[in-house]
């Protein structure tokens, strides 16, 4: 079974949870304790990661590390409709490709800003806030010219792919961080969508999408 | 310049609010939320929970009810009443409890609230003689005013001419917020109406809407091209405003919560109409059951909850009890269905005959004796005629939640099931029995209370027959007392009010005394004690006290076995004492 290096606080680990909970895959959560703890900076976890972070995952003895990267592989070998990381069409696996990038955007700037609230983090908060506000301005530009196409997700396919849940962490915490989304209703009522995809699963701080 | 609180502003775009939505908005500083219910009302309400202050924004829309994220308050579409409080799930929210709502209109596309707007939203007559065609909005860092000078040298290109930047501009003010620019170059013109929303003292958003829908093929670049002038805009305008000393925000003031909200609620004081309804529709829903529409002649009418009634005063001067049918967030009327009785001393009759579309009557505000619990993992509802009122609005309740149920409905014939078009929206949870004998009627129940499991309700309302058989089935099938709730539509025990005694009201430090043929509830009141009551004949519950010392002779059909042997509340208007001596916590 695949073994995920696992904080539940993580926005990056949580994206990990997430793909996993859509495609159905069963994991095993092993749990770092990455706050107060540190441990994914001791030595021991860095002969699994030699850069210290997480999450990682060890898939039957293959382990590969980085959030980004992680769902790229997860989504390649555990969804056979080719949907999520959609290798078949090389338009959309550029646009999904471009929009994990911009997710490495939105981490290093709202899920910074959620590191310093919540743990104290030394970042220069201002710099990260400011980034998120730039960042979200241009992705609800996007997504609502996306509604006006008929279209509910990042990239220009009808199905959801791996950007949408590299994404989506990062948003839906930002208020943690104190990056408020009043100004980005198309982001918001993304988020709404990405909510009921079947399968989500929600940690701490996102809520469900309710039927009551 | 007028008081920005007395004007109408934008607070989202229609298409900011799809099904089920809850959006997050801000007028002059202060946080909205806004959400569409299932019959295309738009809420406009303070976004705080009066209980304990989480944004209602981050809660859930089912399209009739916001619930809170954090207790699971409900609150009802329109009036912004509690409809249900999980932590009591027994009880009916006071119907005090109401969050703060702001009026809302929809139009060109917008939707338009205020603090205190004085008449209607404006009226823009290029917009009323045009298609209009709402453009993206877009947020700005800076304040109205500095937007509205920089959109008073905004450029754009008409329709049929974006590429180019050759336009002629000319500005028309439209007010304090608000300007028109239209755009014209050789061959082609266009009108776009910019309104600007003060979100706070350093932001607002810039909400446009063109006079004339483009054609089909045309609107996606249209919007591109208005989204990047205006982005150029935002970014001029940010520009400025970080030029400026940064202004003191907003603050807007937060409603206290109410005295009556903060005290234990007054008590009726009577058996008061204080409402005004108009009968606005009036059909034959069932053989010999009338339904009346009741919507308000004046102020918004009070939150309901399912199972609540209403007294309507007639006519002829009788005071007669029915059941709210609506479901939740239905809240514009009520609908109330009303059997002709054969033995009718008057009620039913009047309001039959009589009482017609157009007419208006006085009744009560609505009060909740029969709550229902929105926890159970299974709920019955048996119904026995005219008993399926309170039921229609239960079972609408519980549907939208995805809470299992069943309503069983027993009825002489076809043609006495009345309120067909909300059975229909029931499907497979009714099952009508018809034409059943007494004794088959209890066989069946016997079928539909057999089971009982944990978390399990059932919800009972019909004649008195089927009620106590119904009472002995379910106590043989193992339901606890506190599981099967009744509705009586009387009492038809035979009072006995020879028995005459002292009461002592302990908070008053008074003592009455009750000669026979006296009820409690009249030497209280005779007494000037100001008391609360219905039905008068011990079916409904309103004029319950609670008992200090005392033995009770319990004549109502109001009180379960279990609150009966309590002893510790009376039903004042039919019940009296065997002891000689009563001691009322009064």
């Amino acid at each position: 079974m695949i073994k995920l290096y696992d904080y539940e606080l993580s926005a990056n680990c949580y994206k990990q949870r997430l793909i996993l909970s859509l495609l159905d895959v069963p994991y095993e959560s092993v749990p770092v304790d990455f706050f107060p703890g540190l441990e994914h900076k001791s030595d021991e976890f860095k002969k699994i990661n030699p850069l210290g972070h997480i999450p990682v995952i060890d898939d039957d003895g293959y382990v590969l590390w980085d959030a980004h990267a992680i769902l790229v592989y997860l989504a390649a070998k555990y969804d056979p409709s080719g949907q999520w990381y959609p290798t078949g069409d090389p338009q959309l696996l550029g646009e999904a490709a471009s929009w994990l990038l911009f997710a490495e955007g939105t981490t290093n700037t709202a899920s910074a800003a959620r590191l310093y609230v919540n743990l104290g983090y030394d970042f220069d908060i201002d710099v990260c806030r400011a980034g998120a506000h730039r960042l979200f301005r241009v992705l609800d530009e996007h997504l609502w010219f996306r509604e006006r196409e008929g279209l509910d997700w990042v990239c220009s396919g009808s199905h959801p792919t791996i950007a949408d849940i590299a994404i989506f962490p990062d948003v839906v915490l930002s208020e943690e961080g104190g990056v408020s989304r009043l100004d980005y209703p198309a982001l918001r009522r993304w988020t709404d969508r990405v909510k009921a995809l079947p399968g989500f699963t929600i940690m701490p701080g996102v809520f469900p999408v309710g039927t009551s | 310049m007028s008081d920005p609180r007395s004007l109408w502003h934008p607070v989202a775009t229609s298409i900011d609010l799809p099904q089920h939505h809850i959006f997050h908005g801000q007028l002059l500083g202060r946080e909205v939320a806004v959400w569409r219910a299932d019959d295309d009302f738009v809420n406009v309400w303070e976004n705080r929970c009066l209980h304990r202050g989480v944004r209602l924004s981050i809660g859930t829309n089912d399209g009739n009810e916001l619930t809170c994220r954090y207790h699971g308050w409900r609150y009802a579409n329109r009036s912004a009443g509690c409809t249900y409080i999980p932590a009591h799930p027994a009880d009916a929210p006071a119907r005090t409890i109401c969050n703060r709502t702001f009026p809302a209109v929809e139009r060109y596309g917008l939707v338009w609230s205020g603090e205190d707007p004085v008449g209607e939203p404006p009226l823009v007559p290029m917009l009323d003689d045009g298609t209009p065609f709402t453009l993206r909005s877009l947020p700005v860092n800076a304040s109205a005013e500095i937007v509205l000078a920089q959109l008073r040298d905004h450029r754009f290109q008409p329709v049929g001419a974006l590429d180019g930047d050759h336009a002629a501009m000319a500005v028309t003010e439209l007010g304090d917020f608000a300007l028109a620019l239209t755009a014209t170059g050789a061959n082609y013109h266009s009108t776009a109406v910019f309104f600007v929303q003060p979100v706070d003292s350093d932001r607002s958003v810039i909400r446009a809407v063109l006079t004339d829908t483009p054609a089909d093929s045309e609107q996606i670049a249209v919007l591109r091209h208005h989204a990047t002038r205006l982005g150029q805009l935002v970014a001029l305008a940010e520009t400025a405003a970080t030029d400026q000393p940064a202004p003191e925000p907003m603050v807007a003031t937060i409603d206290q919560v109410s005295l009556a909200l903060s005290v234990m609620p007054e008590r009726e004081t009577n058996r008061s109409a204080p409402l005004r309804v108009q009968v606005a529709r009036k059909w034959e829903t069932a053989h010999d059951i009338m339904a009346f529409e009741l919507v308000s002649t004046g102020n918004p009418l009070p939150t309901f909850q399912p199972g609540a009634h209403i007294d309507v005063h007639l006519p002829n001067g009788l005071v007669r009890q029915y059941s709210i049918t609506n479901g939740p967030g239905d809240t514009a009327c009520y609908r109330i269905g009303v059997k002709l009785e054969a033995e009718s001393t008057g009620g039913s009759q009047a309001l039959h005959d009589t009482v017609n579309e157009g007419d208006v009557l006085a009744i009560s505000e609505p009060r909740n004796n029969f709550p229902l619990r929105r926890d159970a993992l299974r709920t019955v509802f048996i119904a026995g005629g005219i008993g399926v009122t309170p039921m229609l609005a239960m079972t609408q309740a519980l549907q939208p939640m995805g809470l299992a149920f069943e309503l069983h409905y027993f009825a002489q014939a076809e043609e006495h099931l009345a309120f067909d078009e909300i059975r229909s929206t029931l499907g497979d949870y009714v099952t009508v029995h018809l034409g059943l004998s007494p004794g088959e009627t209890s066989a069946e129940l016997t079928r539909v209370l057999q089971g009982y499991d944990h978390a399990n309700q059932a919800y009972i309302c019909g004649p008195g027959p089927m009620l106590e058989a119904a009472r002995t089935i379910a106590a043989e099938a193992g339901w606890p007392d506190q599981a099967v709730h009744f509705e009586y539509f009387k009492n038809t025990t035979e009072i006995d009010d020879s028995s005459s005694f002292e009461i002592a009201l302990a908070r008053s430090a008074v003592t009455l005394q009750v000669p026979s043929g006296t009820t409690i509830l009249e030497v209280l009141r005779d007494h000037g004690v100001a008391m609360p009551s219905s039905c008068e004949q011990g079916a409904c519950g309103t004029c319950v006290v609670p008992v200090i010392e005392g033995d009770i002779d319990h004549q109502d059909v109001h009180l379960k076995q279990t609150e009966r042997d309590a002893g510790d509340q009376i039903m004042t208007c039919v019940s009296r004492a065997t002891s000689d001596r009563l001691v009322l916590d009064i």
